[in-house]
C-alpha cells in the first residue's frame, strides 16, 4: 500500500471518529439538558405539593400568616416554573417539539403549570389578592401560528420581566394531555392562535405591543416596576 | 430543511483535509525532508529578477540576493526590466558592470517572457532560480535549496514564503495564511502534490524547463501552469520548508481581491481548460486524487459556506427584528445573565466542526512558523485570519468563478 493511500484511509477513519465524536457530544449534551430537566421537575413536583399541603393546612388561618410566611417561597416557586419553561423551550427547540423525550416533559411541565395556576388561583380568592393571570395558547401545528405566537411570546416575557406581578402559564393547545383539554374547555379556549386568558377573559391574535397591553388591566400598569415586587402585590 | 445542512458534505471535506496535512507531516517522507541538512554543493546557479514597475524594491531584492551565502561565482543574478514606465530600469542600471549581474532591458511581453530570457542568458546556470522584484531572501535561502536536487527527477524546488515586515492587519493576515502555506507546501511536496511554483524564490532544473518548453502566459499564473506541466511531464516538484523568502502582499482589501482573484481565475482556467486530465487520475497520485479535486471544490464551498452564512444571518435579524418589534429599546439592549448556563450553551454540529478546524488550522500555522524558522508574531496574524478571511475570500472566489464562466480578462494590477 502507498504512503498516499495509507495516509488517505487513516485519515478517512480519524475523520469519522471525529464526527462521531462531535455527535456523542451533541447527544450527551442534550441529554444532559433532559436529565436537569428531569430533576427540575421532580423538585418542582415536590415543591408544588409541599405549598398545597401547607395552603391545606393554613386554610382556617389568617391569609397573612400564609402569604408573610410563604410568599417568598411562592415566587421563588413560580420563577423556577418559568425558568423550566425558558429551559423547555430551549430543549424543544434543539430536539424538536415532536421528540418523545420533549413530549414526555412538556406533558409534565403543562401539569406543574396548572397546578401552580390553580394555586394562585385559590390564594386570590382566599386571600384576596389581585395577581395579573395570563394563560398563553399557542400551536406548534405549521401555519396555524409561526410569527404571531412568537412576536406573543417575546412580549410576554418582556411583561413578565417589567410588571413581575403577572403570572404567565404558557400551553401548547395541541398537547395531548387530558388536564389541558378540561382547562381549555374550562376556560373556553377556541383553537384561534395566539390565544390568551388574561383575567378570566379570552382574546386572540397578535398585532403589536401596544395593541397586547390594552388587554391587561390599566392598574398593572399603574403599579411599581421594581424587580424585587413580588408576583402576589396585592394583600389583604 | 435547514440550511446548515448543505454546509455538511464540505464540513466534512475541511476536516478531512486537515487531517491528512497533519497525519502527513508524521510521516516518515515528510519527517526524512525536515531532518534534510544543508547541502555541501553548490552547482552554478541563476538568478532571474523579472521587473515590471517595482522602483522602491528592486534594490532590496537584489542587495538580498547578493548577501545569498554561495560562492560568488556560481551565482549570477539576472535583472530583467520588462518594459517598465517607472524608475526601474534606471534602478536596474545602477548595477551595471557588476561581476554577479546582468541587466536586460526589453519591450514589455509579460512575465513568462522576461523569465524565459533570463534562462536563455543563463547558459551557463545549471538550476535557474525566479524572484519577484518585491520579495527578499534569507542568505541561506539557496542552500537550503540545492540539497533537494539531489533526485535527478526534481523539476523544480520551492521556497518557504511569508509576508515581508507585516505591519498594518491585512498584512498580518495574509502573514498567517502564507505560515499555514508553508506546512501545506512541505507536507503535499513530501507526497508531490504541489501544483505551484510561486514566483518568490522557486528553482528549476534549467534542462528540464527548455525540455518542457519554457514559461508560458499560462492565464497570468506561469509559476502555476509550469508546475502543472512538469507534474504531468513526470517530473517531481519539492519544497525547501526552510528556505525562507519574504515577499511584499497588497495592504487594501480590493488589492488582495484583484491579486487573489488572478491566481484563482488561473488556477480554474489552467486546470478546466489545459489540465482537466489530471483532475481525479490516480496516474497523477496526490496532486490528482487530493490537491486538484479539493483545490476546484474549496472554490465552490467557500461560496457555498458564505451564503449560507449570510442568508441564515439576514433570516435570524429579520425573525429577531419582527419579534422584538415594540419593544423598547432600552429592554432589548439589557444582558439577561440569568439564562448564561451550562444548559444554553448552543453547541451545534456545524459549530463544533467549525472549532476543530480552526483548531487543526491554528495548529498547522504554528507548525509552519516552527519548521521554517520565521520570525515574528502571529497572534494578530491570526486573529484577523480566523475572523476576517473567510469574509472576503468568496469576493475574489466569486469573482474568479464569473470570469471562468464569462471569459472576462482581468489586468495584472
Amino acid at each position: 500500500m502507498s504512503i498516499l493511500t495509507r495516509n488517505i484511509i487513516i485519515s478517512l477513519v480519524i475523520t469519522v471518529v471525529l464526527i462521531g465524536t462531535v455527535v456523542y457530544a451533541i447527544n450527551y449534551l442534550n441529554q444532559q439538558r433532559v436529565a436537569q430537566l428531569n430533576t427540575i421537575e421532580d423538585q418542582l413536583s415536590t415543591d408544588t405539593l409541599s405549598v398545597e399541603t401547607q395552603y391545606a393546612l393554613l386554610e382556617n388561618a389568617p391569609c397573612s400568616d400564609f402569604t408573610n410566611g410563604s410568599s417568598t417561597e411562592d415566587t421563588l416557586l413560580s420563577q423556577e416554573v418559568s425558568s423550566l419553561g425558558d429551559k423547555l423551550s430551549y430543549t424543544e427547540s434543539k430536539l424538536g417539539s415532536t421528540d418523545p423525550q420533549v413530549l414526555q416533559l412538556k406533558d409534565q411541565y403543562t401539569l406543574l403549570e396548572i397546578r401552580d395556576y390553580l394555586l394562585t388561583e385559590q390564594l386570590s380568592k382566599t386571600c384576596n389578592l389581585k395577581p395579573t393571570i395570563v394563560l398563553y395558547f399557542y400551536s406548534n401545528n405549521t401555519g396555524s401560528c409561526n410569527t404571531e405566537c412568537d412576536q406573543a411570546s417575546a412580549d410576554l416575557q418582556y411583561l413578565r420581566q417589567t410588571y413581575p406581578s403577572i403570572r404567565v402559564y404558557s400551553f401548547d393547545y395541541n398537547l395531548d394531555l387530558a388536564a389541558l383539554k378540561t382547562l381549555e374547555t374550562v376556560e373556553k379556549v377556541r383553537p384561534t392562535f395566539p390565544a390568551f386568558v388574561i383575567n378570566n377573559k379570552q382574546y386572540y391574535g397578535y398585532t403589536s405591543l401596544s395593541d397586547f397591553e390594552k388587554d391587561f388591566p390599566p392598574s398593572l400598569f399603574a403599579t411599581s416596576t421594581t424587580a424585587s415586587t413580588t408576583a402576589i402585590t396585592a394583600k389583604k | 430543511m435547514s440550511l446548515e445542512v448543505l454546509t455538511y458534505p464540505f464540513i466534512f471535506i475541511a476536516v478531512f483535509f486537515e487531517v491528512f496535512l497533519l497525519v502527513t507531516f508524521l510521516s516518515e517522507p515528510a519527517t526524512e525532508r525536515r531532518k534534510q541538512q544543508l547541502s555541501p554543493k553548490t552547482p552554478p546557479v541563476a538568478v532571474i529578477v523579472p521587473c515590471w514597475n517595482e522602483e522602491k524594491t528592486i534594490q532590496g531584492t537584489v542587495e538580498s540576493l547578493l548577501a545569498l551565502d554561495y560562492p560568488k561565482e556560481k551565482l549570477s543574478i539576472v535583472l530583467v526590466d520588462d518594459g517598465s514606465t517607472d524608475n526601474t530600469a534606471a534602478v536596474m542600471d545602477e548595477y551595471q558592470g557588476h561581476p554577479q549581474i546582468q541587466v536586460i532591458h526589453k519591450e514589455n511581453g509579460g512575465k513568462h517572457t522576461a523569465v524565459n530570457l533570463g534562462i536563455e542568458r543563463s547558459p551557463q546556470a545549471e538550476f535557474v532560480g525566479c524572484l519577484d522584484a518585491d520579495s527578499f531572501v534569507e542568505p541561506d535561502a539557496l542552500r537550503e535549496i540545492i540539497g533537494y536536487f539531489d533526485d535527478p527527477k526534481v523539476g523544480a524546488v520551492t521556497a518557504a514564503m511569508s509576508v515581508h515586515e507585516p505591519k498594518r492587519w491585512i498584512e498580518k493576515m495574509q502573514h498567517a495564511d502564507y505560515i499555514h502555506g508553508i506546512t501545506m507546501r512541505h507536507v503535499i511536496s513530501s507526497l508531490n502534490g504541489l501544483y505551484v511554483t510561486p514566483g518568490p524564490f522557486s528553482f528549476y532544473r534549467r534542462d528540464i524547463i527548455l525540455e518542457v518548453g519554457g514559461f508560458q502566459k499560462g492565464h497570468s499564473t506561469e509559476d502555476l501552469e509550469m508546475a502543472l506541466r512538469l507534474q504531468r511531464a513526470g517530473y517531481l516538484i519539492e519544497n525547501a520548508p526552510r528556505a525562507r523568502v519574504y515577499t511584499k502582499t497588497p495592504i487594501t482589501v480590493p488589492s488582495l481581491i484583484k491579486q487573489r482573484t488572478r491566481w484563482t481565475t488561473g488556477f480554474l482556467r489552467n486546470v478546466v481548460y489545459d489540465y482537466w486530465d489530471m483532475v481525479g487520475n490516480p496516474k497523477f497520485g496526490t496532486l490528482g486524487i487530493i490537491m486538484l479535486p479539493l483545490g476546484l471544490l474549496a472554490n465552490v464551498s467557500g461560496i457555498l459556506m458564505f451564503f449560507v452564512i449570510i442568508v441564515q444571518f439576514v433570516l435570524n435579524l429579520i425573525h429577531g427584528l419582527i419579534i422584538s418589534r415594540g419593544l423598547p429599546l432600552s429592554y432589548l439592549l439589557t444582558p439577561h445573565l440569568q439564562n448564561f448556563t451550562w444548559f444554553y450553551i448552543p453547541l451545534t454540529a456545524v459549530l463544533l466542526f467549525s472549532l476543530i478546524t480552526i483548531i487543526m488550522g491554528v495548529t498547522i500555522m504554528l507548525l509552519g512558523k516552527r519548521i521554517s524558522k520565521t520570525p515574528g508574531n502571529l497572534v494578530i496574524g491570526i486573529i484577523a485570519y480566523l475572523t476576517i478571511y473567510g469574509f472576503i475570500a468568496p469576493f475574489w472566489l466569486m469573482r474568479s468563478v464569473y470570469d471562468l464562466a464569462t471569459g472576462t480578462k482581468r489586468a495584472w494590477r
